[in-house]
């Protein structure tokens, strides 16, 4: 096990180094640049916006700045924001409580009504329920966010006036209630893909587990059907699904990302387009780093906890 | 000679499939509905007497049934119903091409890692992991600055954010396959590798392919709203869903309409081609568990 | 107001506007007007019946739909930064709305007449205030001035602008409220430039090894209004009264400027009253009429000094040819794009310069739609007809591609239009619109476009002296020091532009600039739409809102503002 873990890390530490490389070179050769937002507003001159290229050092060679970057980063410098010049750690620290209290949220909820709806469903299949619920799920996953979100907007801010058009807070105010009314209409809207997308799998889990043998033989045994459920059924339905969330998890970053634009919510999704928009390179190559570090940790975590488990899985 | 024999493993698959799927009747009703608006999107815009590209000012915002413009007129006053059917030339055209492309591109990629394994299989599937790593708005935001926005462009781009999927199927399907007998007879009687891989391992994990298939169709044609919502995509005048609904974005409170008939039109199609993976799914295996 | 920087991030639909650079400032003649002042119908203050209140009260949620980062005034920056400075710092004079020169860190403005400047220009003498404290309760002094000034030119730090600043020699400080320098060369637009100059505190900057490395970036410190209270990336910048203030007010508690990038969504939070004031860039035009009509909010639409516009690059194909110029000028719908895709909130122009400004030139040819005509002209020119209806001479074919910000929802609609208009005198348009990014790099400064979309400050601060815009020495793709994307190069203007510059007699000027105001509609280096507008909001109840057209945010006096 100690070693399948190492071997797995040093695999992620090398394909991070790609993703860096791969990342970088993109990012720089695309046409644009930082300096363009200044250039834009015509306050500074070609002469200014040389002398300012050269003092960011972009005006080196490309592998240059690439290493150069590189061998900061080992040394934990992961540079300075060029907007508001930040380092890199502490913009993406500031941005992910934001993004983490919404995750947050729209997981559990996706989670408790995903595996409530996807037993039942499994357990009543082709019911009127599971119907109901399968349609359901296709449609959720097939409204595009950002037009759910304006349509939430719309009928619940500006027709009924119960929730706020958006923000994470009344500035100002900073109480438990105003903070949990700013969420429910986001983590409503980001839940319901994820709900609808836990419930799939969740349906098809249980499926899977309760025309299995042993769970014939339970019945056979006599054993009370709630027992089973919960016993037998479910823990091992629930053990596919660690997979499915550790793969599951990173991909909730970028599902923020329009939701965040939408409801005005200051986390990591608005930050990374924003710095994209501004090419702001070093934030734009952090959240990078970021989010390829949480995509392999996922998946990482996922196989190690499936093995720990499920002993019957020997990982190697 | 040998495919005939060797790879048949069951009689009548197909028929079988067959009954399992019309027993599916959502993806039954998908498979209609796809129909219909291919259809409609191919040969609707001969039957209208509206360009949709022409503008008339005066005529801007007409309400839907107010008149000769069945679904009213945008705020360039270009017939919506007009719009929404070479709208869907574009929107399905994308969601298909990007598909196939990005089906290629995965199976090739699958096939060969899976096949040869070793070196050649943990470079080609680290790649895979490797782009899985980048965020999806990251690669198409990046991609998208340095091409030209356009069909071909916004096409290929939604393709290479979707072949990664394909390639980790085909991989574990073609890995287990070419230990089985009929690949192991295939490389007896002196198949080259190419022929074994195409001609044998690939039809036999024909079924999962499918289905990430269709999957991948309703992908793509809700990527090309995202695209469009970003500011990127089908470049004005030509209409598509994703640049109609977010045009229409602030018009909401004014024009509804303008964002209802597009969006309809996405969540349908995206619907439909999910229900219809759903049903091919149970048809062509039962227990196959791939979301 | 609101300028292309806007569109940076995830590009909304925006509202024409202007690439501006109030920055850069040429008064000739320090004594006349500074700037201009906002007259007639289009604009107007909010009525002020009540007094402001005694202490500092209440608090007011300013909406940006950029998000403030910079917050060292003498940094590289985009035009909302420059809100939260007017705050935060002081500059030594700046220019009201109604276009005055008015003293602020400085006891007064110097002029020739109160010996604050030499006849040549050359030696300034500035008196400063003295009773004036930093936030932090240190005194301020020359000695800032000094640092701040010197600090332009320090070579390791990431100045945003040398212009003015490079000439200054010997800065000294006579008395901690007397500072002299004098310039290597005279240079009057100094005047203007300094009016948007923030003076940063020495005691602070000057002990940081890396002057870029500031803690400005998370808590500056100034002597303006308003001292710094709390950021929260991505979301608000809070700031709180500050009571030793030299000026007038504050009489806010609190100014918060909040950052909402989608202005569908800003306009919806002004709407539920979660906003007081919705500033850069305003409320789209679309919403406007709705806006007006609802209650406890007011509206408020000016003119902006930019000028929508259609840029063509003359060096281009089929532009070169002054006809077809004017063939594509007669076949734009004006009326249309002013009255039905902007609301007829704008005002139509023939000329680079505001009409409000002393220097417009009045009645220059009138722009008439004339397909007929156009087509008329081009025959006449031999630009025949080929296959497609797309006409062409000599092997040139009358086909172009037009850019703009991709995801501006009025200019998009524009472009439709424009290209149907202009399908039918035989010109095929082809849109290839572009990230904000994209566009405004090396593609529009190098002139690698067709044409483009846009809008454009001309004047230099209040001046119209446009040598940087038309000046054949200021075209960058030529290696020149200038703006002149469009590559006009016109021996006439060259000459205009020098007289204009070594004039001193406003009447003198005026007869100049008109002439070349002339010149650029009769040659159409560009095809003029409209001037820019802003529409802002404010909750009712707010008083002292006051636009002003010399700064770049109409949050300039937010010191001023007070609920009634």
């Amino acid at each position: 096990m100690a070693r399948y873990v190492a071997n797995r890390v040093a695999q992620a530490i090398m394909l991070l180094v790609v993703v860096s490389a791969i990342g970088f070179a993109i990012l720089h050769l695309a046409p644009g640049g930082p300096l363009s937002q200044y250039a834009a507003s015509a306050q500074m001159t070609q002469e200014d916006l040389d002398r300012v290229s050269r003092q960011l050092g972009l005006d080196r060679p490309l592998p240059i700045q690439y290493l150069d970057w590189f061998g900061r980063m080992l040394r934990g410098d992961w540079g300075h924001s060029y907007r508001d010049g930040g380092d890199v750690l502490s913009v993406i620290g500031s941005h992910l409580g934001a993004t983490f209290e919404l995750m947050a949220t729209a997981t559990i909820i996706a989670v408790l009504l995903g595996s409530w709806i996807g037993v039942l469903g499994a357990l009543r299949r082709y019911s009127l329920f599971d119907t109901l619920a399968t349609v359901g799920a296709m449609i959720a996953l097939s409204i595009p966010t950002f037009w759910f979100g304006l349509v939430a907007i719309y009928v619940f801010s500006v027709k009924l006036d119960w929730l706020p058009s958006g923000n994470q807070e009344t500035i100002g105010d900073g109480s438990l209630l105003d903070l949990l009314h700013h969420l429910i209409a986001p983590a409503l809207v980001l839940a319901l893909v994820e709900t609808a997308m836990w419930g799939r799998f969740m349906r098809s889990s249980m499926l899977e587990v309760i025309n299995q043998d042993y769970i014939r033989t339970a019945r056979a045994k006599g054993i009370p059907e709630w027992r089973i459920l919960t016993r037998h059924a479910l823990r091992n339905a629930l053990l596919p699904m660690i997979t499915v969330a550790g793969l599951q998890f990173p991909t909730l970053l970028g599902g923020a990302l329009v939701t965040e634009t939408v409801f005005t919510w200051p986390g990591m999704g608005r930050l990374f387009l924003d710095s994209i928009g501004y090419r702001d390179y070093p934030v734009v190559m952090g959240i990078l780093m970021f989010s390829a570090t949480m995509v392999l940790l996922g998946s990482l975590l996922a196989d190690i906890l499936y093995a720990v488990a499920d002993p019957r899985i020997r990982v190697g | 000679m040998s495919t005939a024999v060797l790879s048949i493993a069951h009689p009548t698959p197909g028929q079988a499939a067959w009954r399992r799927f019309r027993r599916h009747r959502l993806a039954l009703a998908g498979a209609v509905i796809i129909l219909v608006l291919v259809v409609g999107s191919t040969f609707g815009p001969y039957l209208l007497p509206f360009d949709d590209t022409y503008i008339d000012v005066m005529k801007r915002f007409a309400p839907p049934l107010s008149g000769a413009h069945l679904l009213g007129t945008d705020e360039l006053g270009r017939d919506v119903l007009a719009r929404l059917m070479m709208g869907g030339r574009i929107s399905l055209a994308i969601g298909i091409v990007a598909m196939v492309i990005a089906m290629a591109v995965g199976i090739v990629v699958g096939a060969f890692a899976g096949f040869y394994g070793g070196v050649v299989g943990a470079v080609l599937m680290r790649l895979v992991d490797a782009v899985l790593c980048f965020p999806s708005i990251f690669l198409l935001l990046a991609l998208a600055a340095l091409t030209e926005p356009g069909l071909v462009t916004t096409t290929v781009l939604i393709a290479a954010t979707a072949w990664m999927g394909v390639a980790r199927v085909v991989e574990a399907q073609v890995r287990s396959l070419r230990e089985r007998d009929f690949a192991i007879a295939a490389i007896a009687f002196g198949s080259s590798n190419l022929r074994i891989m195409f001609r044998e391992l690939v039809p036999n994990a024909m079924a999962p392919i499918v289905v990430a298939a269709t999957l991948n169709v309703a992908k793509a044609i809700l990527l090309e709203s995202y695209v469009s919502y970003l500011g990127y995509g089908i470049q004005p005048p030509a209409a598509s869903w994703g640049n109609m609904l977010n045009n229409a974005q602030i018009y909401l409170t004014s024009a509804p309409w303008l964002a209802i008939a597009p969006g309809v039109a996405i969540t349908l199609a995206v619907t439909s081609f999910n229900f219809l993976g759903d049903g091919l799914r149970d048809a062509l295996d039962p227990r196959m568990n791939i979301p | 107001m609101a300028d292309e920087t806007s569109n940076f991030g995830r590009p909304v639909p925006g509202l024409p506007s202007g690439v501006s650079n109030r920055r850069q400032f040429i008064q000739l003649g320090a004594s006349a007007a500074a700037g201009w002042t906002i007259a007639g119908s289009a604009f107007a203050q909010t009525e002020r019946p009540a007094n402001p209140p005694a202490k500092p009260r209440g608090q007011v949620i300013a909406a940006l739909s950029q998000e403030p980062t910079v917050f060292h005034p003498l940094m590289p920056s985009i035009e909302v930064d420059q809100g939260v400075w007017w705050q935060v710092f002081s500059p030594l004079w700046f220019i009201d709305s109604e276009g005055n020169f008015v003293p602020d860190l400085a006891r007064e403005v110097p002029t020739i007449e109160n010996g604050g400047l030499s006849a040549d220009g050359l030696t300034w003498k500035i008196k400063l205030r003295s009773d004036v404290k930093w936030h932090d309760g240190t005194a301020f002094t020359a000695e800032d001035v000094k640092f701040s000034l010197e600090l332009n030119n320090n070579p390791d730090f990431r100045a945003r602008s040398r212009v003015g600043h490079s000439l200054l020699k010997d800065v000294k400080v006579v008395a901690p409220d007397e500072i002299h320098w004098r310039m290597e060369a005279p240079y009057s637009p100094y005047m203007s430039i300094l009016s948007l100059t923030f003076i940063v505190p020495k005691h602070i900057l000057e002990k940081l090894p890396d002057p870029n490395a500031s803690p400005f970036h998370n808590a500056p410190v100034g002597t303006g209004p308003f001292r710094w209270g709390e950021r929260v990336p991505g979301d608000h910048i809070l700031l709180s009264a500050h009571a030793g203030y030299h000026g007038k007010g504050p009489y806010l508690e609190r100014v918060v400027f909040k950052y909402i990038p989608d202005l569908t969504v800003l306009y919806t939070q002004f709407r539920t009253g979660q906003v007081d004031y919705t500033g850069l860039q305003g409320i789209l035009p679309n919403f406007v009429q709705e806006a007006k009509a609802l209650r406890g909010h007011k509206v408020f639409v000016s003119s902006t000094s930019s000028v929508e516009h259609l840029a063509p690059n003359l060096e281009f194909g089929p532009f070169a040819d002054r006809t077809v110029r004017e063939a594509l000028y007669l076949a734009i719908n004006k009326k249309a794009i002013i009255d039905a895709l902007n609301y007829g909130l704008p005002t139509q122009t023939e000329s680079f310069v505001p009409q409000q400004a002393w220097s417009f030139q009045q009645g220059l040819p009138q722009h008439n739609y004339d397909p007929a005509k156009a087509n008329a002209l081009l025959d006449a020119a031999g630009w025949t007809r080929g296959a497609g209806g797309v006409r062409e001479k000599g092997g040139v074919k009358l086909e172009f591609t037009n850019s703009t910000t991709s995801g501006n929802a009025v200019r998009e609609q524009t472009q439709q239009l424009l290209m149907q208009d202009w399908r039918a005198i035989g010109a095929a348009m082809r849109v290839n619109n572009m990230p904000a990014a994209v566009i405004w790099g090396d593609y529009w400064l190098q002139s690698k476009f067709n044409s483009v979309l846009v809008g454009v400050n001309f004047m230099l601060g209040s001046d119209p002296d446009v040598t940087p815009r038309f000046g054949s020495g200021a075209i960058p793709a030529k290696g020149g020091r200038g703006y002149n994307t469009y590559q006009y190069q016109s021996a006439e203007a060259d000459r205009l532009l020098a007289e204009g510059a070594r004039q001193f007699d406003l009447t003198q000027r005026k007869a100049t600039y008109g002439d070349l105001q002339k010149l650029i509609r009769n040659d159409l280096a560009i095809l003029p739409l409209f001037q820019g507008f802003i529409a802002e909001g404010v909750k009712e109840g707010l008083q002292g809102f006051r636009p002003n057209i010399n700064t770049s945010s109409n949050c300039w006096n937010i010191r001023e503002w007070y609920w009634a």
